[in-house]
């Protein structure tokens, strides 16, 4: 019992003596519970959807209030036709289009079945399941009202989808994975590159050469970035002819999205590194940027269906435009220049930690 | 003072040197002026502050207060300036293990900014003269203490430097690398190269053209290492074994009696002269004009150890 008493009250110090460390780890699941609730904690979480109204009476209406009601929705468009409705759908203006039919009052008044159409976007699964359950209820709760009033009708929820008619678990979750791995890989990698030069005294015999730390960051920068994007293609190769990951739009702009993915994180990891004494500090440090970025960037829901302070940092999350950017080439098939905003953003971010990386990176021993 | 007003630049100027780490003063006051083309040693128990000295020296910390001069330059103004003309060779090798012995001179040889042919020709003269030729392949990490060390110091000269700054370079080095070491230094020295070596070996640093005792952050004391001495004890001291007791000739002579040992027929007598080679004859020559036979007259050899431990004790 001696010995592992005293080993583990000698872990214990060393756990202790790191105040940086320490902290993060204290910090850690207080903020990400914070967050947590900030960003999920809100009941609402409405689903922009367009509203076609082909009927001309006035019952639909009541539906349409039914629908905004049941607080699942917020109707962001009306639109004219169905094919309008359809092509916001196609846009991401709205996750869904519902349709109702025409002769729809006439139908319930007369005491006919009727039916109302769901246009679902495939390319989100978990919001379209979302959006198909809410309209079910809704539907059932305006019926269940307004046969007290009209007598008996049935309306009957039909479903259609754009980009579907039903994206696989696999294609829709390839996103997500590579994100994890564009994201914390290389970053988590790069992150402790500086650190550990620290620790191995390199770093001293390093800076009595005539380097800057531009040099420093800029060769970290490019020689990981030639590794890991070999690893990356090896990858994105993996999935789309090893598991057949289906891809709509050009592949290589989903290659080159996740270039920027990847570029990206090498800087925060490059940034990270720059600030920590140690490698232990630097990795939790990693860990630490990715929470925020696995809960506020759409892995498990949109973005734009959390809290408006989530929808804040998700935008400042370089993770959020690659999901956007990739699934949108992916299961949408849209091509470079459709998610050249995001690109745009990514390149920026990249370029605002690198410059930051060598402002912090200081050439002096410690 | 003297240099200054001569004209002469020196290789190191530290003025006034402070560093503070929170509330621990490990560099309190330190000033130090060193030549150009000497070895100048710089001399203390560890903790004395001598790597957080260098370190400042080299530009690798920033000193709470006071400043640096190398050849004339700020080292905090124009660190590039300093790092083209200095050479380092730190006290933990600090080179990458996972590279070659070759591969590691290359990187520092382009770092250095040597290119072509060049670089080639530097790269090779120095592996044959650190005998690193026939191991230019094996990884540094794999290296014995002593080649680690070889690899170390010629990678710190590759950029010919004007000044070598070299932490405790035989600290755990075994006494031929040792000696090696200090042959080399003096060899580079003949080559008109200024070195500032750091040590906490006393007997190396009779080696030193010029030495500082370092001790708790501040010199304690400079010179040379006779010079060093004789301010410990006040002079030199010598030795003589002479017939019958010879301190009442001594009285009012200009050397102090230290230790006197004597068995009737004979003594043997330790004194403190202000220079042994000076004081020797004379001494001698007035002892036997006043009758006092001696039978052996020899400097004694004191080693900087003593000083150092009578000069931070004053005991």
């Amino acid at each position: 019992m001696g010995p592992l008493i005293a080993l583990v009250a000698k872990d214990v110090k060393q756990l202790l003596r790191d105040p940086r460390s320490l902290t993060m780890v204290l910090l850690m699941p207080l903020a990400v519970m914070a967050m947590f609730v900030a960003g999920y904690g809100e009941e609402r979480s409405e689903v922009p959807i367009v509203v076609v109204n082909l009927d001309r009476g006035s019952i639909s209406w009541q539906l349409i209030e039914s629908l905004r009601s049941s607080g699942a929705f917020k109707i962001v468009a009306y639109a004219a036709t169905m094919e309008e409705g359809t092509e916001l759908v196609r846009k991401g203006v709205a996750y869904a289009a519902i349709v109702i039919s025409e002769g729809f009052s006439d139908s319930i008044l007369s005491g006919q079945s009727t039916r109302i159409v769901t246009v679902l976007d495939a390319a989100y699964a978990t919001v379209s399941e979302l959006v198909w359950q809410s309209a079910v209820i809704a539907t059932q709760m305006f019926m269940k009202k307004a046969s007290e009033l009209y007598g008996t009708f049935y309306i009957d929820v039909e479903r259609q989808t754009v980009y579907g008619p039903k994206v696989s678990s696999v294609d829709s979750f390839t996103s997500t994975i590579m994100g994890v791995l564009l994201h914390l890989v290389p970053m988590s990698l790069i992150a402790v590159s500086i650190s550990r030069e620290r620790e191995r005294k390199t770093f001293e015999q390093l800076i009595m050469a005539p380097v800057s730390s531009w040099h420093i960051v800029f060769g970290k920068f490019i020689a990981y970035a030639l590794v890991t994007v070999a690893d990356m293609i090896v990858t994105m190769a993996f999935a789309v002819y090893a598991l057949g990951v289906q891809v709509r739009g050009p592949l290589p702009a989903l290659l080159a999205v996740s270039l920027l993915m990847l570029l990206c994180s090498l800087s925060i990891g490059l940034l990270i590194s720059a600030a920590s004494r140690n490698q232990l500090q630097a990795y939790q440090a990693a860990i630490f940027v990715f929470i925020p970025s696995m809960l506020f960037s759409g892995f498990f829901m949109p973005v734009e269906l959390l809290s408006p302070t989530a929808r804040l940092v998700g935008r400042v999350l370089p993770l959020y435009y690659f999901l956007k950017a990739f699934r949108n080439i992916q299961l949408r098939g849209w091509t470079l220049a459709d998610v050249s905003q995001e690109c745009a953003a990514l390149a920026l971010e990249t370029a605002i930690f690198l410059a930051a990386a060598v402002r912090v990176l200081r050439l002096k021993v410690e | 003072m003297l240099l200054q007003s001569c004209g002469m630049v020196l290789a190191i100027e530290a003025v006034n040197l402070v560093k503070e780490f929170g509330s621990f003063r490990a560099v309190d006051g330190v000033n130090l002026k060193v030549e150009e083309g000497v070895i100048f040693g710089l001399l203390g128990p560890n903790g004395a502050g001598k790597s957080t000295t260098i370190r400042m020296i080299l530009g690798l910390l920033k000193p709470t207060s006071g400043y640096v001069k190398v050849f004339g330059i700020d080292v905090e103004k124009n660190r590039r300036g300093v790092l083209s003309i200095t050479g380092y060779m730190p006290q933990h090798f600090s080179l990458y293990e996972d590279l070659t012995v070759e591969e590691n001179m290359r990187l520092y040889a382009s770092l250095f900014g040597l290119k072509g042919k060049a670089a080639e020709e530097r790269i090779r003269e120095l592996m044959d003269e650190f005998v690193l030729w026939e191991f230019r392949s094996r990884l540094a990490g794999k290296l014995s203490g002593g080649m680690k060390q070889r690899l170390a110091l010629a990678v710190a000269l590759l950029h010919r430097p004007k000044l070598l700054v070299v932490d405790e370079p035989t600290a755990g080095v075994d006494p031929p690398l040792r000696r090696y070491f200090w042959e080399k230094f003096r060899e580079l020295k003949c080559r008109g190269v200024t070195i500032l070596v750091t040590t906490h070996y006393m007997d190396e640093a009779e080696n030193c053209d010029r030495i500082a005792l370092m001790s708790r952050g501040r010199v304690a004391a400079e010179g040379t290492p006779l010079e060093i001495k004789r301010l410990a004890f006040g002079g030199d001291l010598v030795e003589l074994v002479v017939e019958g007791d010879p301190r009442p000739v001594l009285d009012g002579y200009g050397a102090r009696l230290v230790e006197f040992e004597g068995d009737g027929s004979y003594s043997r007598i330790r004194l403190l002269v202000p220079d042994a080679s000076e004081a020797l004859v004379p001494l001698t020559r007035m002892l036997e004009q006043r009758g006092v036979k001696v039978v052996r007259a020899y400097p004694l050899p004191v080693g900087l150890e003593d000083a150092f431990i009578r000069l931070t004790t004053g005991r």
